[in-house]
């Protein structure tokens, strides 16, 4: 290891960050987003920075929590909400009720940031959408989350947010799959495809998260708060390359390609031995590279791919896959590595651009010592839930590092702290709230 | 306290109009960043910044600069420069310096000294073999925040050398193993996903970095690998594998948490299908013919297929406003170029670039009604921005950077598209 790796290891170590001071102390979050993934992400990324996050349930749980691929449920929970409720306090609170009302009002005059997925009708009921909390707190940094936004010709369409939804009009999986053929009945995979995972309620999270520290950035500098309005569709269209630019100088709409690409190629997934592995090498020097490497130099000098232009026409990239898949159809993704690591380190600057990189299922990434060197993964033992394993927060820090403090809990664990503790209450309004069904 | 029923969508109309954000501040004014990086995953981190107001001075190596101005679809360039890297390289000051002779890394110390923030995405450790790592800025201005973007983060065993792009990451974190159809190969997402959810989780940090700054008084260094970004977007895979021992496997238009939602094929393109719970699954259910709420359980993927199959986009996405569940066409570049709901929200929007006339992008997904971000204007050819970095802000005389420039250690655009200038354009 290089005497910067090696610096860089000790400053950055994620098992040393629990004594380290936190990048958002200080500041209090109010997350209210009842069955709604990205909200959870969003205060998620927050409080993996340090911020204090208050997650506000209904009195019986969070409907997330019953969401439960293969029905798999530990202790009520299923395997999503429990992936993502991390560094957050546990309320209970039923936000239909007067009393309740009143206890969430309180709760977000405390706070410094409100994450809400509620439409902004109900948010009025409650008294507390952005202008009647801004009135009392102006500083109050406002979140809504929705798959349309707060604004626009479309914002009052009636849809329940959702990963997919956000997803569907982001403009992704019209760019994600294989194309139909021409002259046959399309076969099913041959569509416009989702990102298997919630990347679109991932992305709104992100993008959620990023707006409020945006906006607080701005209140340190100012003492203004503000609203923020996000919409889940738009966060991911964010990442939908240069789509608009391409309409508007070229008059050109993306279409999907399958594990084809329009704008570089070599930069797909090839058959190799044990599996599938990456390969990309489009500028012509990587190229030349590529070609020494497979054994076939004479191919940068073909008129069908001794070009970046003639390497993206999708006939050539066709063919071009088949002679990359004659080399690496007996070699195992390791091999392939080796053979490109071996060539490039000779060779600096464009020409060492041949980048690879072997499609993991999830196991085998398990199973890699780098991502368990690096504190990728946690495997946390909590007396309700169990044995998890968790992704760890992906931010290296040397000064305030992010990190996981704590798991999920049961719906309202800490109505008590925070009721009696943050808020004040008696215990007798407490257990007068309690008996009511408040919490 | 008591609220004006409808105000907060009044309100939301004035408070994020479009026309009002350029007499608005801006978030991040007064944050100067320095970008040293190339394609994508650190260009679009700076890009992030920009758009919400820092100052990004992008430091390419002369004469040909980023490479990705030479990414171009079907090798497309208008006005000599890529679609592909208009929309990465927003709001920035385009410097043309190398870095490698000893004036050319006093040059970006200098530049340093006067900055907040510098984003790279070079293998790691390059910029500390160059003598302009974070250690070595350090010294000269313990405030900067250094966020090191990479493939595989900067130290460990796969850290050394190894190069990452976009789709090493969807490849090597799982995602792509979730992704596609269960008796197909595992399916590339055909954007850069890779690149961009980890440009923002760097972009993120910094803004927290920032934030620490405020109070400590010193900057830190970030490393972030993009493989773990994606890693970490992966929800329940994990705890998923943890618990099983098995692989989660690929589910094809179906989401499995929340069947039969999903993406569908009707008879004039394709429509999302989205039910959260029984609220959504029951009146989908009596769409689909049941008549009674015990029979929810006809709402498969096969009984939502057929029903689409025999409709347009539109019926469905009405049938579902009308019924109680949800559904939304699925939509390209296109759909996207002519939406007015995108164009009201600014999130499709025209800028009017003083090199390039109109040029048409993406806007900024979070709206902000105090101090909103924006597209100020378009990339610029390499170097094109020398003058008035070097000139007005670190007072260097025009001889200086006469002399500098005939050592090739600062410069501007090659003669090729991509780099410089439209024709008849150039000064």
């Amino acid at each position: 290891m290089s005497g910067f790796a090696a610096w860089v290891r000790e400053a950055t170590e994620p098992s040393a960050a629990a004594g380290k001071p936190e990048a958002l102390g200080g500041i209090r979050v109010l997350e209210f987003c009842p069955g709604h993934f990205g909200g959870m992400v969003a205060a998620s990324v927050l409080a993996e920075f340090g911020a204090e996050v208050i997650k506000v349930e209904p009195p019986d749980g969070d409907p997330l929590r019953l969401v439960a691929p293969e029905e798999i449920l530990v202790a009520g929970t299923g395997l999503p909400f429990l992936s993502e409720a991390r560094n957050r306090r546990f309320v209970t609170l039923d936000a239909d009720d007067s009393a309740g009302r009143d206890v969430f009002r309180r709760l977000a005059l405390s706070a410094d940031v409100i994450i809400t997925t509620e439409p902004p009708e109900r948010m009025e009921a409650m008294g507390c959408d952005y202008l009647s909390l801004r009135e009392e707190r102006p500083g109050i940094v406002y979140l809504s989350l929705s798959t349309f936004g707060g604004f626009g010709p479309d914002a009052s369409r009636p849809v329940r947010d959702s990963d997919i939804l956000c997803q569907a009009l982001s403009g992704a999986p019209y760019i994600v799959g294989e194309q139909e053929r021409e002259g046959v009945p399309p076969r099913p995979h041959e569509a416009p495809t989702r990102l298997g995972n919630w990347h679109g309620s991932f992305v709104q999270g992100l993008w959620g998260a990023y707006g409020v520290l945006a906006a607080l950035h701005f209140r340190a500098e100012t003492g203004k708060g503000q609203a923020v309005d996000l919409s889940g569709a738009e966060s991911l269209m964010m990442f939908a390359d240069y789509n608009i630019t391409w309409m508007h100088t070229g008059g050109k709409a993306r279409e999907r390609v399958g594990n084809f690409d329009p704008a570089v190629f070599p930069y797909t997934y090839i058959r190799c031995r044990d599996g599938y592995t990456f390969i990309a090498a489009y500028n012509d020097e990587a190229f030349d590279s590529l070609m020494h490497i497979i054994g076939r130099p004479e191919l940068a000098r073909d008129p069908r791919f001794s070009t970046p232009k003639n390497r993206v026409a999708l006939e050539n990239e066709r063919a071009l896959l088949t002679v990359l898949e004659e080399w690496s159809g007996g070699r195992t993704a390791d091999e392939i590595l080796v053979a490109v690591e071996e060539y490039t380190s000779k060779r600096g600057g464009p020409g060492a651009a041949v980048v690879t990189g072997r499609v993991n299922r999830p196991l085998e990434t398990l199973s890699e010592e780098h991502w368990r060197e690096r504190g990728c993964f946690l495997r946390e033992r909590d007396p309700v839930y169990g044995e998890l394993l968790l992704a760890a927060p992906p931010w290296k820090m040397s000064g305030t590092p992010a990190r996981w403090k704590s798991g999920c809990r049961p719906p309202g664990a800490d109505n008590r702290d925070v009721y009696l503790g943050l808020l004040g209450m008696t215990e007798e309004e407490y257990r007068r709230l309690a008996e009511a069904g408040t919490f | 306290m008591p609220s004006d029923p409808g105000g907060s969508r009044a309100f939301a109309g004035r408070a994020f109009d479009p026309a009002a954000i350029p007499g608005k501040p801006e978030a991040l004014a007064g944050v100067r960043v320095l970008e040293v990086a190339t394609r994508i995953f650190g260009p679009a981190t700076a890009d992030y910044l920009g758009l919400f107001g820092a100052e990004v001075i992008k430091v390419e190596m002369p004469p040909r600069g980023d490479l990705m101005r030479y990414v171009a679809p079907e090798g497309f360039f208008w006005k000599e420069v890529s679609p592909a890297f208009l929309s990465l390289n927003r709001n920035k000051l385009h410097v043309g310096l190398d870095l490698h002779p000893p004036e050319g890394k006093e040059l970006f110390l200098r530049l340093a000294k006067r900055s907040d923030v510098v984003v790279e995405n070079l293998r790691a450790g390059t910029m500390d073999g160059w003598g302009v790592g974070y250690l070595q800025l350090r010294e000269r201005n313990r405030r900067i925040v250094y966020a090191a973007n990479s493939g595989f983060g900067q130290w460990g065993p796969y850290a050394a050398g190894r190069a990452s792009y976009d789709a090493t990451a969807q490849a090597v974190s799982g995602f792509s193993a979730v992704t596609g159809f269960p008796d197909q190969p595992p399916m590339k997402a055909g954007f850069w996903v890779g690149d961009y959810t980890a440009a923002l989780m760097s972009a993120t940090a910094i803004l927290a970095a920032l934030a620490a700054r405020r109070k400590t008084g010193e900057g830190q260094m970030i490393d972030l690998s993009q493989a773990e970004a994606m890693i970490r977007t992966l929800d329940w895979t994990w705890p998923y594998a943890g618990m099983t021992g098995k692989d989660r496997v690929r589910n094809g238009n179906v989401d499995p948490s929340y069947t039969p939602s999903g993406i569908y094929r009707c008879r004039d393109g394709f429509v999302a299908v989205s039910a959260r719970d029984e609220d959504e699954v029951i009146p989908l259910a009596h769409a689909l013919g049941a008549t009674d709420p015990e029979e929810a359980s006809i709402a498969t993927p096969e009984r939502v297929g057929a029903f689409c199959a025999s409709r347009r986009v539109d019926e469905v996405v009405r049938i579902a406003e009308d019924a109680g569940f949800s559904a939304a066409p699925v939509r390209g570049g296109k759909d996207h170029y002519h939406d007015p709901h995108l164009r009201a929200r600014g999130t499709v929007c025209s800028v009017d670039d003083p090199l390039y006339g109109r040029v048409d992008e993406y806007g900024p997904a979070p709206k902000l009604s105090e101090s909103p971000g924006r597209v100020k204007w378009s990339a610029k050819p390499v170097g094109w921005h020398n003058e008035r970095v070097f000139g007005d802000l670190l007072g260097m005389t025009t001889g200086e950077m006469e002399a500098l420039a005939r050592k090739k250690v600062i410069g501007k655009w090659a003669d090729i598209p991509g780099a410089r200038p439209p024709k008849g354009s150039a000064p």
